[in-house]
């Protein structure tokens, strides 16, 4: 199926400085796509050149299998919801709301209509008549999404809308954009540097660095199998230990590391034996036992323990990797009350539950 | 980001450009006549070769002379005087009660803000009240009162600017509020204090409508040329507005360099 | 630590002497000659002096004597004039200013600002120069065959004051405009732009909405600049440019009628701060709405 929005192979230079490289982005019709990367990464660089905000030095932009390089910001079929929101001052709530049609034309009284008829799906019905001034945060955010979707766009842009928000009605409003965005059944592009809220709210997440894609998938296979060091560190907490790969057998890999032999599992090919690897463990999958496993894992000493609330993270130095501080987290519920710092502990895990990266240079920033 | 419309663009850059040329053209005409005089040769239009005579003319002309004394005179005592006190009222806004500050301020602005004329003729009639005969210390009076305004603007945006932290960690170190003021606050304001005191001088200097009332048989440059033209064309005015042109654009130039200096500082 | 109920009066002294100086000083040098004006308006003149004796008499004058009114309402219709047209001018400057790239707004905001700097006697003198009967223009026309007799109407005319006049007045127009349009957030027009507004819908409901306090402000300075000017329409209209601000002039001059000339002024001064006020409830109500 022909995908609702195309960019392709799309790279991007301010004078001498390379934002973007490469860029390859399909977004399908109903799904709510994320792109997360860190501040720098050019993830709204690639929110503006969508909205037509910014132009391109390389690569298409492509929606419907139209090119979109000669169609000027007022005329592509989608909206954006702005950081700050952009809503304008000197207009009311109503005015605000219903500007898009009214740029295009519409009669008075359609414009009222639909303008109520999104007010209500906002949830701000009764405030119309107000100035943006009178609002809330929250309320702000409602009516630059309603102000978006007044003109049915095929698509939304929101670039990071969240991030003036307090936690709680940060949640509140995660909730209401996905319930928006089902109910609509239209695609929103989101750009956030949250992997929380990529996690919590994407159908499908890109994971941008330095100008390049790191990384694309549900969020389930983004956080279990991550391909790259980057998207390993971003995404949640990771334990990177560095190695040489010593055996391959289907997706079990054996790994050599200055901490002994460690077992990962890859996705697709595996590098060629000999090669550096990373193996990459979530805090919460490694097995921690108070008498070290011989021919398992690999021992290490409690350097801290510290209570989080509903985890405890324990923090543990290993002799063989200096500077690296690994990481186990546990549910707090009495079982890792013995623990002490200096006491020599035994970490293990499930081959499955460790991915195995190429470590390579890292991708220098652009 | 640019939104296209070469057509409103046309029309926006069409007006730009004659107001350009309104602005500019009677001022650079004027300095083409100092140097290339204008003649007519049986009712057509021509011009002379190049020639300094107006130049010569003007240095021999004793009253202009005698009137950019004063001009220069005047303009030094107010701009002074009014540094002075500028100071003085800036200190008392941010010091005193913000309602006596308020209606300090409110007095100060008045003159700046009433047309010229209203101001001239009010100061006009306060020193005939008090039997002050129009002269040299009127003018200047007069002078101060109307550019305080424009220098209290000035110190008090960048008194303000500097906060309270920095009298507070002078005090703190042992300094006593003289000490504070001389090493401390005077010269993180130096840049407000010179550009203050240029554009006083040159608002000093170039003061028309309000001079013209308490002047009486004092005639500073402005007022001289006033009285020139009302008689007619003489050559040597093309030749004094073309330096006064001149000295204004360096004036203007030095006081926007200092305002940079003084937002980056 | 001393309490400051128990101030030692050397200190009571100072402060007194502090509040003498901020607050006296201008109460005598402003506040004094404007409320002494506003009496003199009200005094007689009788054979060249003026006697204290209260009267309405210089007021009833404006109303019924001479051609005073008729002046006033000239002046009036004349300042309103170049405001309008200045106005227009200095939206469009400032427009322009506006869409230029922020490295080159600067320069050409600074080369309009610069003739205000300049001196306002020369720039008269420069003006009537170009604008006279046998001034540069009507001549460069004729020498280029444009004209055959010199177009008279561009030295002591209505229209040679109300050239001067715009001209000399259009920057205090451009500067409040420019800057009223240069605090318009950069994301309102994308967000115009991202919700289908063409440029002249932009302009139309996000620019020169924004933009009109800025215009206010212009056209209130120009106004009563204009209205106050009693130079430029003597040096440029001779007889023709006989104005209320020189007729109030020439209360203090020639005619040495001071409480004619302060009733004048203070009619003047109406004038203008009613202008301030009007500007004031327009730009109020367009908020409350």
């Amino acid at each position: 199926m022909q995908p609702l929005l195309h960019l392709e192979n799309i790279s991007k230079r301010y004078g001498a400085v390379r934002v973007l490289e490469g860029i390859d982005i399909t977004v399908a019709g109903n799904e709510f796509l994320t792109i997360l990367g860190p501040s720098g990464s050019g993830k709204t660089t690639i929110l503006r050149i969508i909205g037509g905000f910014e132009s391109i030095d390389g690569g298409r932009l492509m929606f419907e299998g139209r090119d979109l390089a000669a169609v000027p910001i007022n005329r592509r079929p989608f909206n954006t919801v702005f950081q700050d929101y952009a809503l304008f001052h000197h207009m009311t709530v109503a005015e605000n709301v219903g500007y898009g049609l009214k740029v295009r034309g519409r009669p008075r009284a359609e414009i009222a209509t639909r303008v109520a008829e999104v007010m209500e799906t906002v949830g701000l019905a009764a405030f119309g008549g107000r100035y943006p001034a009178q609002l809330s945060g929250g309320q702000r955010q409602r009516v630059a999404l309603a102000r978006a979707i007044i003109c049915e766009p095929r698509l939304i842009l929101l670039d990071e809308p969240l991030s003036a928000l307090d936690v709680e009605l940060r949640a509140q409003m995660q909730r209401f954009l996905k319930s928006l965005q089902r109910r609509l059944g239209i695609a929103f592009v989101f750009i956030t540097h949250d992997q929380e809220e990529a996690i919590a709210l994407s159908d499908r997440i890109i994971v941008v660095n330095g100008g390049r894609i790191e990384q694309e998938g549900a969020p389930e296979q983004l956080y279990r199998r991550p391909h790259t060091p980057f998207t390993a560190a971003f995404l949640g907490e990771n334990n990177l230990i560095a190695g040489t790969l010593a055996a391959v057998d289907g997706p079990l890999c054996a790994v050599d590391t200055p901490a002994g032999r460690l077992a990962a599992t890859v996705d697709g090919p595996a590098p060629p034996t000999g090669s550096a690897v990373l193996v990459a463990v979530r805090p919460e999958h490694v097995r921690l036992d108070a008498a070290p496993m011989p021919g398992e894992g690999l021992t290490a000493d409690v350097a801290d323990v510290r209570f989080l609330g509903a985890n405890v993270m324990i923090e543990l130095r290993h002799a063989a990797l200096p500077g690296a501080l690994l990481k186990v987290r546990r549910l707090a519920d009495g079982s890792a009350a013995g623990l002490v710092a200096g006491q020599r502990v035994g970490l293990s895990w499930s081959a499955g539950d460790a991915a195995l990266l190429r470590a390579g240079p890292a991708p220098a920033a652009l | 980001m640019r939104h296209k419309a070469p057509l409103i663009d046309a029309l926006l850059g069409l007006i730009a450009g004659v107001g350009l040329v309104a602005l500019y053209a009677p001022l650079l005409a004027t300095a083409a006549i100092s140097f290339f005089q204008v003649v007519r040769v049986r009712g057509a239009l021509g011009f002379a070769p190049f020639s300094l005579d107006p130049y010569a003319a003007l240095l021999a002309n004793g009253e202009i002379l005698a009137a950019l004394a004063t001009s220069l005179v005047v303009a030094a005592v107010a701009s002074i005087a009014a540094l002075g006190l500028a100071l003085m009222f800036a200190f008392y806004f941010v010091s005193a009660r913000r309602g006596l500050g308020l209606a300090m301020q409110t007095m100060v602005f008045l003159p700046f803000l009433l047309p010229p004329i209203i101001t001239g003729l009010s100061l006009l009639i306060a020193f005939r009240e008090i039997d002050l005969g129009r002269g040299l210390v009127t003018i200047i009076i007069a002078h101060i009162v109307f550019i305080v305004p424009v220098v209290y603007r000035t110190v008090l945006v960048r008194l303000q600017l500097l906060g309270s932290s920095l009298t507070e960690a002078s005090l703190d170190l042992g300094a006593s509020r003289v000490q504070t003021l001389r090493y401390v606050i005077l010269p993180q304001m130096r840049p407000a204090l010179i550009s203050g005191v240029l554009l006083a001088f040159a608002i000093s200097f170039d003061e028309t409508l309000i001079t013209l009332f308490v002047a009486g048989s004092q005639t500073t440059l402005p007022i001289r040329l006033w009285a020139m033209m009302r008689v007619g064309f003489v050559p040597e005015i093309n030749a004094l507005a073309t330096l006064i042109l001149l000295f204004t654009a360096v004036i203007t130039f030095a006081i926007g360099m200092l305002q940079r200096a003084g937002e980056r500082a | 630590m001393e309490t400051a109920t128990a101030r030692p009066w050397p200190d009571l002294l100072r402060a007194g002497l502090v509040h003498a100086l901020n607050l006296g000083l201008p109460l005598l040098f402003v506040v004094v000659p404007i409320l002494s004006f506003v009496a003199v308006s009200f005094w007689t003149l009788e054979e060249g002096q003026i006697l204290l004796i209260p009267t309405l008499a210089n007021y009833r004058a404006f109303f019924t004597e001479g051609s005073y009114l008729a002046v006033y309402l000239q002046t009036i219709a004349l300042s309103l004039q170049v405001t309008a047209v200045n106005l227009a001018l200095a939206t469009a400057i400032a427009l322009f200013i506006f869409r230029r790239t922020p490295r080159v707004r600067f320069l050409i905001l600074m080369s309009f600002m610069l003739p205000l700097f300049m001196s306002y006697i020369i720039k008269i003198y420069s003006i009537r120069s170009i604008l006279g009967q046998r001034g540069l223009l009507n001549e460069a026309m004729m020498a280029l065959g444009l004209i055959d007799q010199p177009i008279e109407a561009l030295l002591f005319s209505r229209t040679a004051i109300f050239i001067a006049l715009a001209v000399l007045y259009l920057p205090y127009a451009i500067l409040p405009i420019y800057l009223a349009l240069d605090r318009i957030p950069a994301n309102y027009l994308a967000a115009a732009a991202d919700l289908g507004a063409t440029p002249g819908q932009m302009l139309r409901d996000v620019v020169l909405p924004l933009g009109r306090p800025g215009m206010a402000a212009g056209a209130v300075f120009t106004f009563i600049l204009t209205f106050g000017d009693f130079v430029t329409p003597q040096m440029v209209g001779g007889i023709q440019g006989f104005t209320f601000g020189r007729i109030v002039f020439s209360q203090f001059g020639l005619a040495l009628n001071w409480p004619l000339g302060s009733a004048l002024a203070v009619i003047l001064l109406a004038t203008t701060l009613l202008a301030v006020a009007l500007a004031g409830l327009l730009l109020r109500r367009e908020h409350v709405r």
